[in-house]
């Protein structure tokens, strides 16, 4: 049985010889398995969508009708390569709208700074 | 845009679904339905879909469900090889030793490809 | 004193959400990757989603044997006699991206109960389902359903015998699955629009089994939207 609860490293970029192969396979465990992690009982919600919400999901699903990216590609980017503590900080539909960014510069579609020369212009709109 | 298009998969799904549009590409399937299998306790690098829960536990095939390229090559939109897809039934028990012998049936169905099985 | 403290909630500053959702949904469009008439499409495609279609399959498949055995056999090809097409219902005409074209039936007897979760992402057979609720998206239901389906499903009211089986169905692949819950008590002689009333989300998830005289999912808190998206 492999210990399904992550453990901190005891020191932050620790020496090699501090990584046990043990230690190395939780490093590499995708941040989207949590099946069978502990939790406590919590309160179940529905709740309202935003709008940007909608938007983000529509894009994205667009996004695949028209070839930029196939749906396993979304996947393994919203749900493994933002990392453990982005996985677990971001809403849901913020981590499709992460990926849909990131999908337009990895690609290269648009480049970072067109993309932030956009973000800021979006931003005064609502000065 | 159709240059993007061409290139993609999706293309080759239309008017026929996805996992469909993979039928027929993988060839004999290596288990049948009620063939025991283990899951296969591979490295874990960059991208799954087998749960670490099921990790060298047994189980028994219930279905040969689709042919699809694995989502570990597909994530990178790699579908020049596809695979048959089975569903798996395990015992709770068998996952976790804990579980209360008093539900000893209760189970976990889930799906994987075949790279990810070994004979039992 | 803390409280004193505590910056007003900004309810009319936009959020940073907001304004990456608009910058690259117009980026891509000004870069011809889809069109604003594309996004639109979907828009209104989605809008005609919800669990209706669901529930008359399971309502169908309970009035007719021969169709129960379709549904469990060819999920997709018995939810044209619902009306939805798999491959053809939405725009693209090769189903929606990221939902597939497996629906599989997942048939409870009064042995077996299913229930349905994606503990890797929230997978959902949106198609004949819809947009799936909030607490399936969660880390917490992910995690637990899977090894302490009893205490889940009981925080849900839902209390199985020692001897049903609990079969929790990880959708983790291609395949999108609903639960065909077994026809309760009460029901003889129902109509087919009556018995799919009682066929709720939450009993096609599997966290609920139909109830005479019980139409809607138990009551929950809801949390608001700071930006409502009207359906």
């Amino acid at each position: 049985m492999t210990e399904r609860n992550r453990q901190k490293p005891a020191k932050d970029a620790p020496y090699p010889d501090l990584i046990t192969n043990e230690r190395f396979r939780e490093c590499m465990r995708t941040p989207h398995d949590v099946g069978g992690e502990d939790d406590v009982p919590m309160q179940w919600e529905e709740k309202e969508e935003e709008v940007w919400e909608h938007n983000t999901f529509v894009t994205c699903e667009v996004l695949a009708w028209r070839g930029v990216w196939n749906a396993e590609e979304r996947r393994r980017r919203q749900n493994v390569d933002l990392g453990n503590s982005n996985y677990l900080a971001i809403p849901y539909y913020g981590r499709w709208l992460l990926t849909a960014a990131r999908i337009l510069v990895d690609k290269q579609h648009v480049t970072l700074t067109e993309l932030i020369e956009k973000m800021d212009e979006v931003k005064k709109r609502y000065e | 845009m159709s240059e993007i298009h061409e290139k993609h998969h999706a293309k080759r799904a239309t008017g026929i679904g996805d996992p469909q549009c993979f039928k027929g590409e993988a060839g004999k399937a290596k288990f049948k339905v009620g063939s025991k299998v283990r899951v296969r306790d591979l490295p874990d690098v960059f991208y799954t879909r087998c749960q670490l829960y099921t990790r060298g536990a047994i189980a028994t095939v219930t279905e040969l469900v689709y042919e699809s390229p694995p989502p570990e090559d597909e994530a990178w939109d790699n579908v020049d090889r596809s695979e048959w897809f089975y569903s798996l039934v395990f015992r709770q028990k068998d996952l976790w030793p804990e579980y209360p012998d008093a539900y000893a049936n209760d189970t976990v169905e889930t799906e994987l490809p075949e790279f990810w099985l070994e004979p039992a | 004193m803390a409280e004193k403290h505590k910056p007003a909630p900004m309810v009319d500053e936009v959020s940073e959400f907001e304004v990456l959702e608009i910058a690259v949904r117009e980026l891509a469009i000004e870069k011809g990757l889809f069109s604003a008439e594309d996004h639109r499409r979907w828009t209104e495609y989605m809008h005609t989603l919800g669990p209706l279609p669901a529930a008359r399959l399971v309502a169908k498949a309970w009035l007719d044997p021969e169709f129960k055995k379709l549904a469990v056999k060819d999920g997709v090809k018995a939810s044209l006699d619902v009306d939805i097409d798999w491959i053809g219902s939405m725009p693209t005409n090769f189903g929606t991206p990221s939902d597939y074209c497996n629906l599989r039936v997942m048939e409870d007897t009064p042995k077996l109960k299913h229930v349905v979760v994606c503990t890797l992402c929230s997978c959902y057979p949106r198609p004949i389902l819809g947009q799936s609720p909030e607490w399936y998206r969660t880390p917490n239901y992910r995690r637990r359903i899977v090894r302490w389906p009893r205490q889940v499903l009981s925080e849900f009211g839902l209390q199985l015998p020692e001897d049903v089986e609990i079969r929790v169905v990880d959708s983790n692949q291609k395949s999108r699955f609903i639960v065909l819950p077994v026809r309760p008590e009460g029901t003889e002689g129902w109509t087919e629009d009556q018995l799919a009333e009682i066929v709720t989300r939450d009993c096609l998830i599997g966290v609920a089994v139909p109830k005479p005289g019980q139409t809607s999912n138990d009551p929950r808190p809801v949390h608001p939207a700071k930006n409502p998206y009207k359906h």
